[in-house]
C-alpha cells in the first residue's frame, strides 16, 4: 500500500526550463486499475479541484484499496498557469491532439503518455468543466453503444447521463481514444462552483466502489446518497440558441422544469436596452446548463434542455 | 462589392461579409477566398491585389472574392472568431441555423457557388512560408497549380482534405485548392505579390481575362520534408523561404537562448526548396523549425 507522486512526462521550455506532468498513485495491492485525469485544458479548475479532493480522501483510507488509482490533478499545467484552454505558445487544444506522437512536440508528447498510461485502465474517469461561457448542471457523458459505463455512470452522483454518439465526441479528443471513458463535468468554466464539486468528488469515490477499489464503508457518505440521474440521448438535448444579437439576460433556474413556453431569459439591445427577443423552452424537460456570459450572437446557444 | 451575409454584432453594429464580383452573368467561374483566419493579412493583401487587377480586366465570366471573411478577427489580429474564440475554418460545411462560425462558414458556402473555389491562407505566426499551392496528387487542382507558376506545387495525398473550407468544398463536388504564403500577423508583400501574380496568371490560364505574364515553372514535388528541432532553444535559422539547399546544408542552429551556446545544428538531408522557415526563434523541442521542398528522386 503506498502514495507516490509521479512525474509521466517533462515539458521541456526553450528557455531551458522545465514543467512536469504529474500523477498520484494510490496502490493496495491486486486489484482494478482506475485513472481519473483533470485539467486537459487550462480552464477547467473544478477538475483539478475534484481530483485533489479524491486523492485526499484515498491518502487517509489507501490500506483500504484492493487496486491501483492514478490521480492526474492537470495534464495541461502551462494553460491552467494562467487560466487559457489552450496549450500556450503553440495555442492547440490538447484534447484535439490524442492520440498524440511519441516523437512529436510537446502537447502531442504529453497526449500519446497520457493515452499510453489509461489505456489499459479498467476504467478511465475524465473531469472537465464547463464551457467559461456557461454554467452546467453535473453530467456524465459516455458513448451510447458502451453499456458497461452507461452501467457505472448511473452511480456518478450526477443529474444527467448522457449517452452520446461518438461523432459527437469529437475527433483527436480522450475520449474518441477510450470508447469506455466517462467524462463528468458540470459548473462554471474557469471556476470553482459551490456544491459541485462535492457533488463530483462523491461521484467519483462511488465509481471506486462501483469498480471494486474501494470497499463500499470507505465512503465518506452513505450510498443510498447518490443521486438517480436522468438519462439522455442526443436527441433528448435540446439547445435553444438566440435569433437575435445582444445581451442575453437569462431567467430559467438551473435544473428547474420547464414546459413549452416557459421563459428562459430574453435578449436585450445593449445599448438601447429595449427587448430584442424573448427565448422560451421549446420543449417540456429540464434546464442542463444555462449561459453566464450574456453577449450573444444570432446562433449563439443560449441554454441546453434535458427533455422528459 | 455586396453584403451577401449580416449578423448581428453586439455593441459594434453588424458583422457582414462581402464579396467582390468581377465579369459578367452566369454561373461563377472562381470564387477566392482569405481571411478566415483574421491575422492572415497576406491573403488578404493577395485578393486586394487581384482585385484591383480585375477591375481593368473585366473576367469573360463571373469572379468572386472574399477578401477578409474573419473581420472582426482581423481588426484584433487574432486567428479566430473573437466572440468565441472558434476557428471559422474548422466550422465547414456550416449550418445556416447554428452558431455564429458555423452561421458564416454556411455564408461562406454558398457565397462561393463556383466551378473552382481557392482558399488563401498565410503561415502561422512563427513560421513563414514560401508561396505554394497544395494540392492533391493529381487531377486538374494539380494542373490549375500548374498555371498559377507559384514558386511550390507540393501534392498531397487526398486524404489531407477532410476538414476546412477546401474539404467542404470538394464535399461538394466542386474543384478546391489552397495556397499560401508568407506569414501570420505580418504582411509580406513579395510573398503576397507572388499568391496575386499566380490568381492571375490561373484566371488567364483557364481563359476568363487576357494577360501575359511570363514565370517560371513551379517547383512541384510529393516529398515534403520537416526539420524539428530536438531540443528546445533559441533557433537561429542559416538559410531564407525560396532558397536552394543541398544535401548536408547548414539550415540553422538551436541555441542556448541564455548564453548562446550551440545545441544542435540542422542540416538538409536531400537537396530541395526552402518552403518555410521558422521566424520567431523561442523553439520547444520537436517543433517546426525548417520544412524543404525535396527535389524529385
Amino acid at each position: 500500500m503506498s502514495e507516490r507522486l509521479e512525474e509521466i512526462c517533462s515539458i521541456e521550455l526553450p528557455t531551458g526550463e522545465s514543467v512536469g506532468v504529474h500523477r498520484r498513485r494510490f496502490t493496495g495491492g491486486l486489484g482494478p486499475h482506475v485513472a481519473i485525469v483533470a485539467g486537459i485544458r487550462g480552464d477547467t479548475p473544478e477538475g483539478t479541484r475534484v481530483a485533489h479532493a479524491v486523492a485526499r480522501h484515498l491518502s487517509t483510507h489507501h490500506e483500504r484499496l484492493c487496486g491501483t488509482v492514478d490521480v492526474y490533478p492537470c495534464v495541461n499545467p502551462l494553460a491552467a498557469h494562467h487560466g487559457a484552454r489552450h496549450w500556450p505558445g503553440f495555442d492547440l487544444d490538447l484534447n484535439r491532439r490524442f492520440p498524440g506522437r511519441a516523437d512529436g512536440h510537446a502537447p502531442d508528447r504529453v497526449a500519446r503518455t497520457l493515452l499510453d498510461a489509461t489505456r489499459a485502465a479498467d476504467m478511465v474517469i475524465e473531469l472537465r468543466g464547463a464551457h467559461p461561457a456557461f454554467r452546467e448542471e453535473t453530467q456524465a457523458h459516455v458513448r451510447h453503444d458502451q453499456p458497461v459505463a452507461l452501467e457505472r455512470a448511473l452511480r456518478a452522483n450526477v443529474r444527467v447521463v448522457w449517452r452520446r454518439s461518438a461523432e459527437l465526441q469529437g475527433t483527436g479528443t480522450l475520449a474518441a481514444e477510450l470508447p469506455g471513458l466517462i467524462c463528468l463535468e458540470g459548473g462554471v468554466g474557469n471556476r470553482l462552483t459551490d456544491g459541485v464539486g462535492l457533488e463530483l468528488c462523491d461521484g467519483v469515490l462511488n465509481l471506486l466502489v462501483v469498480a471494486g477499489v474501494l470497499p463500499e464503508d470507505a465512503l465518506p457518505f452513505h450510498w443510498a446518497a447518490i443521486q438517480r440521474p436522468l438519462v439522455a440521448t442526443d436527441e433528448d438535448i435540446v439547445r435553444v440558441r438566440a435569433t437575435r444579437g445582444g445581451l442575453f439576460l437569462p431567467s430559467g433556474r438551473m435544473w428547474g422544469e420547464v414546459e413549452v413556453g416557459t421563459p428562459l431569459g430574453e435578449v436585450v439591445d445593449p445599448i438601447a436596452g429595449e427587448t430584442l427577443e424573448m427565448i422560451t423552452a421549446p420543449v417540456a424537460g429540464r434546464v442542463l446548463a444555462m449561459r453566464e456570459q450574456p453577449v450573444v450572437y444570432p446562433g449563439s446557444l443560449v441554454a441546453r434542455l434535458v427533455a422528459t | 462589392m455586396s453584403v451577401v451575409f449580416r449578423l448581428e454584432a453586439p455593441y459594434r453594429g453588424e458583422y457582414a461579409l462581402h464579396r467582390l464580383t468581377f465579369g459578367g452573368n452566369g454561373p461563377a467561374a472562381v470564387a477566392m477566398v482569405a481571411g478566415l483566419h483574421g491575422n492572415e493579412v497576406n491573403g488578404i493583401q493577395a485578393l486586394n491585389l487581384v482585385a484591383g487587377m480585375l477591375r481593368v480586366m473585366r473576367p469573360k465570366r463571373p469572379v468572386h472574392l472574399l477578401p477578409c471573411v474573419n473581420s472582426i478577427g482581423a481588426d484584433e489580429a487574432r486567428k479566430r472568431w473573437p466572440f468565441d474564440d472558434r476557428d471559422i475554418n474548422a466550422a465547414f460545411p456550416g449550418d445556416p441555423e447554428g452558431a455564429p462560425v458555423e452561421r458564416i462558414a454556411a455564408a461562406v458556402m454558398d457565397a462561393t457557388d463556383a466551378e473552382l473555389c481557392i482558399d488563401v491562407h498565410s503561415g502561422a505566426t512563427t513560421v513563414r512560408e514560401h508561396p505554394h499551392a497544395r494540392v492533391p496528387l493529381s487531377g486538374p487542382e494539380l494542373e490549375h497549380a500548374r498555371a498559377m507558376m507559384l514558386p511550390v506545387v507540393w501534392r498531397r495525398r487526398g486524404d489531407r482534405y477532410e476538414g476546412g473550407l477546401v474539404g467542404a468544398w470538394r464535399g461538394a463536388g466542386r474543384e478546391a485548392l489552397q495556397v499560401r504564403g508568407g506569414r501570420g500577423l505580418a504582411l509580406d508583400m513579395d510573398d503576397a505579390t507572388t499568391l496575386a501574380r499566380g490568381l492571375v496568371r490561373l484566371l488567364a490560364h483557364l481563359g476568363l481575362i487576357s494577360h501575359q505574364d511570363t514565370g517560371t515553372p513551379s517547383h512541384d514535388t510529393d516529398h515534403v520534408q520537416d526539420y524539428r528541432s530536438m531540443a528546445g532553444g533559441f533557433f537561429v535559422p542559416e538559410v531564407q523561404t525560396g532558397e536552394r539547399v543541398v544535401s548536408g546544408k547548414l539550415l540553422g542552429l538551436v541555441r542556448n537562448p541564455l548564453g548562446g551556446e550551440p545545441i544542435e545544428e540542422i542540416r538538409a538531408h536531400k537537396a530541395g526548396m526552402v518552403l518555410a522557415v521558422r521566424v520567431y526563434p523561442m523553439v520547444h523541442a520537436q517543433e517546426l523549425v525548417v520544412r524543404i521542398a525535396e527535389d524529385a528522386t
